[in-house]
């Protein structure tokens, strides 16, 4: 086959060079008296090269032939000396890119440059977008319909450059190709063929993903919502926009990866006029867990980011403050606060000392939303996902907070007091530690109200997480100063204390009534945990509720006794204590989720390829029978896998690709936790999905191959077919 | 207790300010003032922008070694830009931020050949081995056109003309933007295109 392409390369070679009667021609402003070379020694589908000082310029063909009604692809090849560039259609500082005129035979059209990416070329303060070494300009031709097989057409390129290292040159040639016509299949020209492959594996991919700019001030910012994408694989991103005025070249880019987007941020160019919409390359450099960096380079097109659609800072705080005062309401918070409003209520009489109050509860719940927010600003600075009430991802937390909702609901139950320091009943308001009950009561709100969402947090909150710490921060703050608005008012001004009827045995009615709220909430709390922990954690979680409503039961009851009975009481309850907190090893994913293959995503049911569970003794089985085998690593809250499968894993040609390979396809689902699937990844050097392997049989010399996170059609179906490759020839070899 | 909590709560706020304190930055922005600066001319003589207030003032980013620049010279095209603008009482400061040993450094006895074999007209020409005035507009470029209002404030930045070649040819077919900008200021109009992408070669700083 490949000498068959040669022996026609050599071919048309030979008419190449004979139709070219006039040669390429050159009139670079420095170089007089440069001739051109080459032509006859051709071996393939070239025309001759045009040689100034810096650069050998060549027209090639991908393909031998022309083939009517095709499009045909022809791509300006530059060698270039080392240390000079030649410029991208953004030349960046300084530079100039390439431009070609074509003159083409009746009924034939060129289209424009297909840019490979560019290299940022920093020259001293300045930075130029370009190409160094080697510059292939794609460039599509359609042939006419009726372009008549047995002729031959030459297309001819007018094409100038500039080439710089310190200095720049303008040059510029024509290039000429003669082709002949036919109506076969094309053959890949022999030496063309590889170098149209390489820059094809180049070439940008349209973005999976959406993007947003916005300018403001001198910073240019750009949003691209690639939620689940981690910071970590990420080794360099850059934004290449095309057109002048967007950024300034040679600002650095900040990236911040949220788990939601990828955001790069740097300083704004001087444009004219304002943008309709911002276009450009985004190159991203991954690293993978052996250690080999994947780079890819996707076409944006961002709009701007829509002010009604994007809220502002100022409507996040608005919203954070309204959805803080919301939260005061939810079944979790307003128990714990209606029981302090009525420790207020008795002691109205007290006028000032409320203030002081109300001053050290507000203090207590920013201080505790302070916490919350730097927490969650720092699990997003590690990469990961975070919103509100991420906690109760991890199943301890929930299980604390079921026996904090169960020991609240039995003191409000009247089962037990805690001389009052919790929730300010009974204290003198006065005192001193009167006003750090008051603040330990902030604190506490802000607990109890972490299960909880208010509408308008989602947004706020949202919002906050995709800014700076110090935006993020003041959102937070926010929230937290709605929440202790009305407790605040509330002992600022006596006079709304009056407006709760006078204290009296209906407020011990209704103090025991909000229990109720509180025992709901456990029992949520305690549901979500047999969810993400199975059977056991929800008899242990019960377990635990109950010997804890005991130990207080045995610490109240004994409180009273002379004697021995006390010390008894009291170890009895602290061993039910120390037991009701042993449940939660229950809690703690030692009791993995059975794999269920329907959880996730895309089923097996829909078209494509066929999942079957993943495990390592299917794996190791898999691979002894001598087969291929793809694993692919999801979960149903992971949305950039959900878009891999959607865009490339439910392809007909992958599923071909995998069928050829005769590869067997695993599914490891990591919606709940799992030990065996989190090893595994940790195998790999991740800490979470998405992650492909493709594993070479048993026996096999090669490692086993990791996919970048973002799967490509074309990246994916290579992979498997390089790994059926070498499983043809460990066959061919051994065995 | 209380205090301690108030005393981490007052941190955080002060924290989260010092974080939103924006990095200073005072690139050259149209309709702002110009970035002021002192510079040394071919003659030694020191020239400061903000001492020139009262006159228009045209900033020429020059390199001799450059193609472009020698298409607007070569065509007399620069010179012809400079003296309808000194006609019209303009300051020209053509200025150069070649670093020794790099394309277009001159000393100052150079400078003053290159003005008379070309014929051309600046007002100065301020020598900037250093790149502190190129630095502080940012000049990337040669040519990189600056005009200054009477009142200091920037009133265009960018290309010489509308055609980014090195060919003399287009010179004619192009519009001027410095000569177009001039007209506009005497007429008392605002200026219609105050900023333009500039081209040419990149200024060949010190680093």
């Amino acid at each position: 086959m490949a000498y068959l392409a040669l022996l026609a390369g050599f071919a048309i070679a030979g008419q190449a060079a004979a139709q070219t009667s006039q040669p390429g021609t050159l009139r670079g402003l420095d170089l007089p008296g440069l001739s051109p070379q080459g032509g006859a020694q051709r071996s393939g589908p070239a025309g001759p090269a045009v040689r100034t000082r810096h650069v050998t310029a060549e027209l090639l063909s991908e393909h031998v032939t022309l083939r009517p009604g095709t499009t045909a692809w022809v791509a300006l090849h530059f060698r270039i000396v080392p240390n000079w560039h030649t410029y991208w259609r953004n030349a960046g500082d300084s530079g100039e890119a390439t431009r070609i005129d074509w003159v083409l035979p009746e009924g034939y059209a060129a289209g424009d440059i297909v840019w490979l990416p560019p290299e940022r070329l920093p020259v001293g303060p300045l930075v130029n977008y370009g190409y160094s070494d080697e510059a292939i300009h794609l460039v599509p031709i359609t042939v006419p319909k009726d372009a008549r097989p047995g002729t031959d057409a030459t297309l001819t390129a007018n094409a100038s450059w500039l080439v710089c290292e310190e200095v720049c040159i303008p040059e510029e040639g024509v290039l000429k190709i003669g082709l002949p016509v036919a109506g076969d299949p094309p053959i890949a020209g022999f030496r063309e063929g590889p170098i149209f492959a390489k820059a094809r594996a180049a070439l940008p991919k349209p973005s999976p993903w959406t993007a947003k700019y916005r300018f403001d001030g001198n910073r240019f910012r750009l949003d691209v919502a690639a939620p689940g994408l981690k910071r970590d694989v990420i080794e360099d991103a850059w934004f290449y926009p095309y057109d002048h005025g967007v950024v300034k070249y040679a600002a650095p880019q900040k990236l911040t990866v949220s788990g939601r987007a990828l955001t790069l941020e740097t300083r704004r160019g001087k444009a004219a006029k304002p943008f309709a919409q911002v276009g450009g390359l985004l190159v991203l450099k991954e690293r993978l867990a052996d250690g080999k960096a994947v780079t890819q380079a996707f076409r944006l097109a961002a709009s701007e980011a829509a002010p009604a659609a994007l809220i502002g800072f100022w409507e996040a705080v608005l919203l954070a403050l309204l959805g803080g005062l919301i939260l005061n309401l939810m079944p979790c918070v307003l128990p714990v606060l209606a029981v302090k409003a009525l420790g207020f209520a008795s002691h109205a009489s007290e006028g000032r000392g409320m203030a002081r109050h109300g001053a050290a509860y507000t203090v207590g719940v920013l201080a505790s939303f302070a916490i919350v927010g730097a927490v969650l600003l720092a699990v997003r600075s590690a990469g990961q996902a975070a919103g509100w009430g991420f906690q109760l991802q991890e199943p301890v937390f929930v299980l604390l907070m079921a026996y904090l909702m169960v020991l609240i609901g039995l003191n409000f139950a009247g089962l037990f007091e805690i001389g009052g320091r919790f929730a300010g009943i009974g204290s003198s308001l006065a005192g001193r530690s009167g006003l750090s009950g008051s603040f330990l009561t902030g604190v506490l709100a802000v607990i109890v109200a972490t299960p909880c969402t208010a509408p308008f947090m989602g947004a706020a909150v949202g919002f906050a997480l995709g800014q700076t710490a110090a935006v993020a921060l003041a959102v937070m703050l926010a929230l937290g100063l709605g929440l202790a608005l009305p407790f605040l008012l509330l002992s600022m001004a006596p006079a709304l204390l009056r407006l709760i009827p006078k204290p009296g045995p209906w407020m011990v009615r209704f103090k025991q009534f909000l229990a109720f709220p509180m025992f709901a909430t456990a029992a949520w709390l305690i549901w979500v945990l047999s969810l993400q922990a199975g059977d056991a954690a929800l008899l242990g979680a019960l377990a635990g509720a109950i010997l804890l409503a005991f130990a207080v039961w045995l610490w109240q009851a004994s409180s009273g006794a002379s004697g021995r009975w006390r010390p008894i009481g009291i170890g009895l309850a602290a061993v039910a204590v120390v037991t009701a907190f042993a449940m939660v090893r229950f809690a703690d994913s030692g009791m993995p989720a059975p794999v269920r293959a329907d959880r996730t995503p895309e089923s097996a049911a829909a078209a494509g390829i066929v999942w079957e569970p993943f495990s390592e003794a299917r794996l190791a089985a898999l691979r002894a029978e001598g087969r291929p085998v793809f694993i692919n690593f999801t979960a149903a809250w992971c949305i950039t896998c959900i878009a891999n499968e959607k865009v490339v894993l439910r392809l007909e040609s992958v599923r071909r690709a995998v069928d050829e390979a005769g590869m067997a396809t695993l599914k490891g689902d990591w919606t709940r936790r799992d030990p065996v699937i989190t090893e595994h990844l940790a195998g790999f050097g991740r800490s979470g999905v998405p992650l492909y392997v493709i594993y070479p049989p048993k026996g096999s010399q090669k490692k086993p191959m990791v996919l970048p996170q973002i799967l490509t059609e074309g990246g994916t179906i290579a992979a498997i077919r390089s790994m059926a490759e070498e499983t043809r020839r460990a066959e061919r070899s051994g065995d | 207790m209380t205090e301690r909590f108030m005393t981490l709560t007052a941190a955080v706020f002060a924290a989260a300010l010092l974080v939103s304190v924006p990095a200073a930055a005072s690139a050259p922005e149209v309709g702002k003032k110009a970035p002021d600066f002192t510079g040394v001319d071919s003659n030694g003589a020191k020239i400061t922008l903000s001492a020139l207030r009262g006159k228009l003032v045209v900033l020429e980013w020059t390199n001799h070694g450059c193609p472009y620049v020698s298409k607007h010279y070569g065509a007399g095209n620069m010179q012809k830009t400079q003296k309808a603008a000194r006609a019209k009482g303009a300051v020209w400061l053509s200025i150069v931020s070649s670093a020794p040993g790099r394309q277009g450094h001159v000393d100052g006895a150079g400078a003053n050949r290159l003005t008379e074999s070309r014929g051309a007209a600046p007002s100065h020409v301020i020598l900037d081995p250093k790149g502190i005035v190129g630095r502080k507009y940012e000049a990337t470029n040669t040519p990189h056109m600056f005009i200054v209002g009477k009142d200091g404030t920037l009133l265009y930045m960018g290309a010489i003309d509308s055609i980014r070649s090195a060919n003399p040819a287009d010179i004619p077919r192009a519009k001027n933007y410095v000569t177009a900008a001039l007209t506009e200021i005497a007429a008392g109009r605002k200026v219609s295109e105050p900023v333009t992408r500039q081209y040419g070669c990149s200024v060949k700083y010190a680093y």
